[in-house]
């Protein structure tokens, strides 16, 4: 079963980072907004300036099911900087507000939830980012989602914001509306028969997301039997070879990951490559 | 015959039974006490310098995956433990290859798995804990998990409640999750728990 969605909306920039901080120093940063009632607007605004400033530094926290918005953002932040600060400050402002005409409308126990996570490392501190995952987990819905669709307090670490291949692309689809494509599934691997020059060829026209098994890469116990299963979704930034070994550079969780794999290796942790066009 | 019946009905109770994973001494922390401090303090004192994180991702604890950490790169490299391969890459990467080393030979010697810096915030301000894993020995059935001994190092004094589980912080009486699991205490500083993932 191989999905390939290939669908053209609009392509290139939509506004750029000036423009944006811009708008956000013309905003009052100090009034606290009832719709989010365990928000700070400082640690709100500042999060938002971070994000401008360094769109690498999202961080999707740690033990969340929250990784595909965290690449969604990435790719949010390469198209549209003035569009997510503006939809940010509308959602705060009035508890609800359209992104690329997709009207968000939260849910109580979100509102509630934002501002609240701990122990997720610096996303504790991140509001704004606390906001932007939430409202995205309760907007997009997958199968995975299907049992648990409504937010209850620790969600964040369950099905309820897990994210499935073809969600994901959706989410980019409807969010960038950019020309996105896909190959791979859920279950099943990719029919690419040489995987490193498939990314290869791709990855200076193309901004390239990869649905992975990350429960190779960090192993969590010495069970030598795995259930074969994608579990993570991260926006790949280098990959070249030397020899037998392929060094991968990633990034998700606020930073860059590089590690030396074997062909092999990649072939098995790679179950969808999502592109768009840079 | 007997026999032969005693064993079939020997293997389908292990594969039917619900059974999990029994740790053989409860009192690991208690008799490894000084070795499990000294890693720790050790792992504090390198990490502060150039932060990093060790596993051993092998039952034999031969196979090392080192992470080192920097504030926007972080390089996941697997070592066997014999191979120069490791020494090489801690200097390349201005890491302490001694003290590295070191504390390796200490984590394989009392069979830690994993150690890592955790950050988390208390009234918005940074702080810091470390977690180790300890791959005890266990009874193990088919179909169980496997299980670890966590534990978390506190810098600060922390709360519990009366079971002992640990809180958020005094006021509530919120039960704090690391890594989704409840830890119980050890002292002021110290708890534990037992997961089926040692990260």
């Amino acid at each position: 079963m191989i999905f390939c969605v290939e669908k053209t909306l609009f392509e290139g920039k939509s506004s750029t980072k000036k423009e944006a901080l811009e708008f956000l120093d013309k905003t009052d940063q100090t009034k606290k907004r009832t719709y989010w009632p365990n928000i700070k607007p400082k640690l709100f605004y500042d999060n938002l300036k971070l994000n401008l400033d360094n769109p690498k530094s999202f961080y999707p926290g740690r033990s969340t099911n929250f990784c595909a918005y965290g690449a969604l953002s990435y790719f949010v932040m390469e198209k549209d900087p003035l569009g997510y600060v503006k939809f940010m400050n509308d959602l705060y402002d009035k508890g609800e507000a359209i992104f690329n005409n997709n009207t968000f409308r939260p849910s109580k126990a979100v509102m509630q939830a934002a501002g609240t996570l701990k122990f997720k490392g610096v996303l504790d501190i991140r509001h704004a980012e606390q906001m932007w995952f939430l409202v995205l987990a309760d907007k997009f819905k997958g199968y995975l989602n299907f049992f648990d669709k409504r937010y209850h307090e620790g969600d964040e670490n369950t099905f309820w914001a897990a994210t499935n291949l073809a969600k994901f692309d959706r989410m980019v689809n409807r969010m960038c509306g950019v020309h996105v494509k896909a190959v791979g599934s859920d279950l099943i691997k990719p029919w690419v028969k040489d995987v490193y020059s498939y990314l290869q060829k791709r990855i200076d026209s193309n901004t390239i997301s990869l649905y992975i098994n990350n429960r190779i890469i960090h192993k969590k116990n010495h069970d030598k039997i795995k259930f074969s299963i994608p579990t993570h979704f991260v926006i790949l930034r280098q990959i070249s070879k030397e020899g037998n070994m392929i060094t991968l550079r990633y990034w998700d969780y606020g930073g860059e990951t590089e590690l030396q794999i074997s062909n092999r290796t990649l072939k098995k942790i790679i179950f969808g490559i999502i592109t768009i066009d840079k | 015959m007997i026999r032969v019946a005693f064993s079939i009905s020997l293997v389908v109770l292990l594969l039917t039974s619900s059974c999990s994973t029994r740790i053989i001494s409860n009192k690991y922390y208690q008799e490894q006490r000084g070795s499990m401090d000294s890693i720790e303090s050790r792992y504090e004192k390198l990490n502060a310098l150039k932060p990093f994180a060790v596993a051993f991702t092998d039952k034999e604890f031969n196979i090392l995956s080192l992470e080192m950490i920097s504030d926007t790169l972080t390089r996941i490299y697997e070592f066997n433990l014999n191979e120069q391969r490791l020494a090489d890459t801690l200097l390349k990467y201005n890491y302490d290859t001694a003290g590295i080393n070191y504390l390796v030979s200490k984590m394989q010697q009392t069979k830690v798995t994993w150690i890592n810096s955790v950050d988390y915030y208390v009234n918005d301000l940074p702080q810091q804990l470390i977690y180790l894993s300890i791959k005890p020995v266990t009874i193990r059935y088919i179909f169980s998990p496997p299980k670890y001994i966590a534990l978390g190092y506190f810098r600060t004094a922390q709360s519990f409640d009366e079971k002992g589980r640990l809180l958020d912080n005094r006021r509530t009486k919120k039960i704090r999750k690391i890594k989704g699991q409840v830890f119980y205490r050890i002292t002021d500083r110290i708890c534990y728990t037992i997961t089926d993932k040692y990260r």
